[in-house]
């Protein structure tokens, strides 16, 4: 056996060292030309293999490398918190959750893509170039951080059977808000006098887990008239009688369901999916969701309650109780380059493929559908205007060619904490579970949400 | 002049100490074989173990995260939650564990058995038993439930949308799952002392409780007391027991250090605020290092 001394360590690690420049080059020419993008994983399996189709037509087309890297929905939230923590990021990503770009925006931490976005301007809908915008606390200024690829908004999912059992049909469900959830309290009863012993009429997700809460509440709010709760410019409006009012009643109305044996128990401990699965489950009659999933999720393995039993109501959402029809607060799934990017050059070339009408319209489309378009020209496909499909034309039209309008967070990130943090959920459980009165609920609330403005006030 | 060279000497004949010192019997090709294996070592302590834990001290630094995190109704619940948790958790565990570690020590091929089907919780893979619990505890479809209606036509509530009761079948799972691993331990110390002992305190009548009292807990104290202290340190950095059978709820009132920690960093995204979470069990935590340590040491001159 060779002896190792030290002079013969040194003179091996001396060795490698200079190897390095000869090793080098092929590594560095490899890299000028790969792109590394992150992306969460989709409900259904179409969604990604949607994905990686419009990234090997890229690749097929331009001769660059795209390092894909698909995480499952949580997980990719926090992968995209801890790469933003340590400085080790993608070139790409995409806003999971969405208030994602805004809370790094604030910090400064997104290239500004707006070249990228003016090559689709005329095509994408205001609603999701506002989206993709953030005020930067650094610049003091607002900046263009995302280029939007898709969105949702938040429809209301019916079964037919359950309807049609308590003795009614779906056309004789009203058409404005309140009215609309208290028939299925109706629906409820009915099945219950038929022996149903766990059926619910309304799948309200009166919970303090993931997005839908907030989702919720607020479609509530805008339905009573608190539209005003915070203007463009940022600013919070909780002195508003109209604001308190809605959101009292809303708080009302939603802790007052859960609080009557309409919802299901265990909506206090959904998350994420829950609603989803219980729906499936035909443990309640309606559910109020983000996206098409509920209806994507059975398209292939169940194509009858697709077809024929699920109602989804885009077309058929409720208007407000005057009658008024209320905007729909558009959730847009954004790209961004963190700053700190290796390749920003292949991240904007290939961002400006990628939202190419015809590539990012085949995108959504090859993924059944769960996400909508943000190009209203894309609205008129045959894909969103078969006859034969009973939930795209509704969907489309109340996310993308109705009126809507951005969440929130998009003009004040300190709605992002408001929501993750899940005050409103605290003020729906406060009645819910402990029959607080809702008034009391919502001044805490409200309290609680000052405190969090206060954080982010603009300098 | 004369001094400064004396003043130049000092140190190299120090570094030659110490070089000296370092290098103790080994020599030449001996030595450097030595440190190459030391240094990937070090090098992974230095990465993985001296790194993170000063890039969390630097992270949860500013005191203005600490005021954020004391505001937080949240972070209130959690403090009472953690301490009822560790409470009742490691003593009611450890002292079934005890218990449990006296009746397997009892002869013949049936305790052994026994003690095969005992450890099973602790063999299963934790995250798919936690789940399996939260189902069974749901209140519209859980498997308890219906088995109440089925029997006695009674309505099961909702186990989970209570928060004591919330807490109480988190407590209860994680017993269940570690109390094996800890009376297995109980039992080694158990076995561990010396059969002419125990014979000679039975000659002098210390049979039974007398005996348990008198000569297997004194001689187990220290092991006892051991566990109990890893278990506490165990408990506190436990994430899954929480996440998968409560989820923390309801409405946010379950949760424990380990998880308002991840909720803070991730869902809320703030890092900092999660790592703060996190480092507020140090007071907790460092004196209950430094007593297991002084124990250990207790131990070995013992044992």
């Amino acid at each position: 056996m060779t002896n190792l001394s030290r002079r013969s360590v040194l003179r091996g690690s001396l060795a490698l060292a200079a190897a390095r420049p000869f090793v080098g080059p092929h590594i560095a020419k490899a890299a000028a030309t790969t792109a590394s993008v992150w992306f969460a994983q989709g409900f259904v399996q179409d969604e990604d293999v949607s994905l990686r189709k419009a990234v090997a037509d890229y690749e097929k087309a331009s001769g660059n490398k795209i390092e894909l890297s698909i995480t499952p929905f949580a997980p990719e939230r926090q992968k995209i918190v801890a790469a933003l923590t340590s400085g080790v990021v993608p070139d790409v990503m995409a806003n999971n959750p969405g208030e994602i770009l805004q809370i790094y925006g604030w910090q400064d931490r997104w290239v500004d893509v707006s070249d990228v976005v003016e090559t689709q301007k005329s095509q994408f809908s205001e609603t999701a170039v506002v989206s993709g915008q953030a005020y930067n606390n650094v610049t003091k200024k607002v900046g263009q951080y995302g280029v939007p690829v898709r969105a949702a908004v938040v429809p209301c999912h019916i079964w037919r059977p359950l309807v049609e059992k308590a003795g009614f049909k779906i056309e004789d469900i009203p058409k404005t808000w309140d009215a609309y959830f208290d028939f299925f309290k109706k629906v409820q009863d009915s099945l219950r006098k038929q022996g149903e012993r766990k059926v619910y009429g309304l799948g309200f997700q009166v919970t303090a887990n993931g997005v839908d809460p907030y989702n919720l509440f607020m479609a509530f709010v805008l339905a009573y008239g608190g539209q005003n709760i915070m203007t463009k410019d940022g600013k919070l409006h909780l002195d508003d009688p109209k604001v308190k009012e809605a959101a009292i009643k809303a708080t009302a109305y939603l802790g007052g369901a859960y609080r009557d044996g309409y919802v299901p128990p265990s909506a206090i401990n959904w998350n994420d999916a829950d609603d989803n699965n219980a729906f499936h489950a035909r443990l309640m009659v309606m559910d109020v969701d983000g996206t098409l999933s509920t209806e994507v999720a059975v398209k292939e393995k169940h194509p009858d309650w697709y077809f024929k039993e699920m109602v989804t109501h885009g077309i058929g959402y409720p208007t407000d109780n005057a009658g008024k029809p209320i905007p729909a607060i558009v959730g847009v799934t954004q790209m961004m380059i963190p700053k700190g990017a290796k390749n920003v050059p292949v991240a904007k070339e290939f961002l400006k493929y990628f939202v190419q009408p015809k590539v990012v319209g085949e995108f959504i489309e090859l993924g059944l559908g769960r996400w909508l378009p943000v190009m209203p020209s894309l609205a008129k496909s045959p894909f969103w205007q078969d006859p034969k499909d009973p939930h795209l034309r509704g969907y489309v039209q109340m996310g993308l060619l109705g009126p809507t309008v951005p969440d929130y967070y998009v003009f004040n990130l300190a709605m992002a904490e408001v929501r993750n943090q899940h005050v409103f959920s605290m003020a729906m459980i406060d009645v819910a579970k402990d029959g607080v009165k809702p008034e009391v609920a919502v001044d805490k609330a409200f309290k609680r949400v000052e405190e969090i403005f206060t954080k982010y006030k603009k300098a | 002049m004369s001094s400064s060279v004396v003043d130049i000497s000092r140190p190299a004949i120090q570094r030659r100490t110490l070089a000296r010192s370092l290098r103790g019997t080994l020599k030449g090709g001996e030595y450097t074989w030595a440190v190459a294996f030391v240094v990937p070592y070090i090098a992974v302590f230095l990465a993985f173990v001296v790194y993170p834990v000063i890039y969390g001290l630097w992270m949860g630094s500013e005191a203005s995260l600490y005021r954020e995190l004391f505001a937080d109704p949240v972070y209130q619940s959690t403090v009472v939650n953690t301490v009822l948790y560790l409470a009742l958790g490691v003593n009611v565990k450890m002292f079934l564990a005890l218990l449990l570690s006296g009746f397997f020590m009892r002869p013949g091929r049936w305790s052994k058995v026994l003690l095969l089907i005992f450890v099973l919780p602790w063999a299963v893979p934790q995250i798919s038993t936690f789940i399996s619990i939260h189902w069974m505890l749901n209140g519209e479809w859980g498997f308890l439930n219906n088995v109440l209606y089925k029997l006695f036509h009674i309505e099961g509530p909702s186990w989970l949308n209570d928060r004591w009761s919330a807490l109480g079948a988190v407590i209860v799972s994680h017993i269940w799952k570690w109390t094996p691993f800890w009376t297995l331990i109980l039992l080694a110390g158990r076995m561990a002392i010396p059969l002419e002992i125990r014979d000679t305190a039975k000659v002098d009548g210390a049979t039974g409780l007398a005996g348990f009292v008198h000569i297997t807990f004194p001689l187990l104290a220290n092991l006892y007391l051991i566990c109990t202290l890893l278990s506490t340190i165990f408990l506190l950095g436990d994430f899954n027991a929480v996440t998968f059978v409560s989820g923390a709820g309801p409405a946010n009132q379950g949760h424990v250090l380990a998880t308002i920690g991840i909720r803070n960093a991730f869902e809320l995204a703030q890092p900092r605020l999660g790592v703060a979470a996190v480092m507020s069990a140090l007071p907790m935590v460092i004196p209950l290092v430094i007593v297991l340590m002084r124990k250990l040491r207790t131990a070995e001159v013992q044992l």
